[in-house]
């Protein structure tokens, strides 16, 4: 088993994940509804909390999963650790209802839109500065001609 | 006068250099699009967006076509891989 430091400590207990999984289309709709719920308890269980939960519903296939052209999708988002995640695979991966799952972490790359975009930002407000600057300057110079 | 001493170095590459060298250089291709602005976050769920990026065969567009950025490519790529593995795209088009 791994010692995690402090620091490491306090990097996994802020993480988002995108969890997605495609329920058999016949399965009935109390079993689809329990099978959710179950998941969401599961989430909470382990640590983790639920910031959305989507139920998008019936949708075609792009291509077909286990000869079936039809897929009941829903998606979660999940703060925390990563070991509600380790779990929860787990017993998607059983499930039999459940024809396909995948978790993206997503923290890492929205952080990272963040950063781009406050950098520019910045750079749009600067260059907006200096142009009012340089105006400033050539009407002066104007002025004095 | 300042604009043609600028200028004059340019002619004599043009008549010496420029025609043997020209069977040498790779073909350019010729379906260029302007480079388009990729949102800083891509969105492996937003299917609509991704398919531009995927011409009739269901192929990931090359990055000489689609004109992107290296860095936007990959992460348009592996959008668009995420969506396939979820049956949100095709992984080819019949």
């Amino acid at each position: 088993m791994r010692l995690y430091s402090q620091k490491e400590e306090i990097k996994l207990a802020n993480r988002t994940y995108e969890v997605m999984y495609i329920i058999d289309p016949e399965t009935e709709v109390d079993k689809i509804t329990t099978l959710n719920e179950t998941i969401g308890q599961l989430i909470e269980k382990e640590g983790g909390t639920i910031v959305r939960m989507d139920d998008i519903g019936r949708r075609n296939l792009a291509y077909p999963i286990k000869k079936k052209k039809e897929g009941y999708y829903v998606l979660f988002e999940v703060d925390g650790s990563g070991q509600e995640i380790l779990e929860l695979e787990r017993r998607m991966r059983v499930n039999d209802a459940i024809m396909r799952y995948i978790t993206v972490r997503v923290d890492e790359d929205r952080k990272k839109a963040e950063k781009i975009q406050a950098k520019r930002e910045k750079r749009t407000s600067q260059r907006a500065k200096f142009r009012q600057t340089e105006g400033t300057a050539e009407t002066a110079a104007e002025a004095s001609v | 006068m300042a604009e043609n001493d600028f200028e004059a170095p340019r002619e004599r590459e043009m008549a010496g250099g420029d025609e043997p060298y020209n069977d040498k250089m790779p073909r350019r291709f010729q379906r260029r699009r302007p480079r388009q602005v990729i949102p800083d976050y891509v969105d492996w769920r937003d299917v609509d967006y991704l398919r531009q990026f995927i011409p009739e065969r269901g192929k990931i567009m090359p990055r000489r076509i689609s004109m992107i950025s290296a860095k936007d490519q990959r992460r348009i790529a592996t959008a668009i891989k995420r969506a396939r593995s979820m049956a949100l795209l095709p992984f080819v088009w019949e």
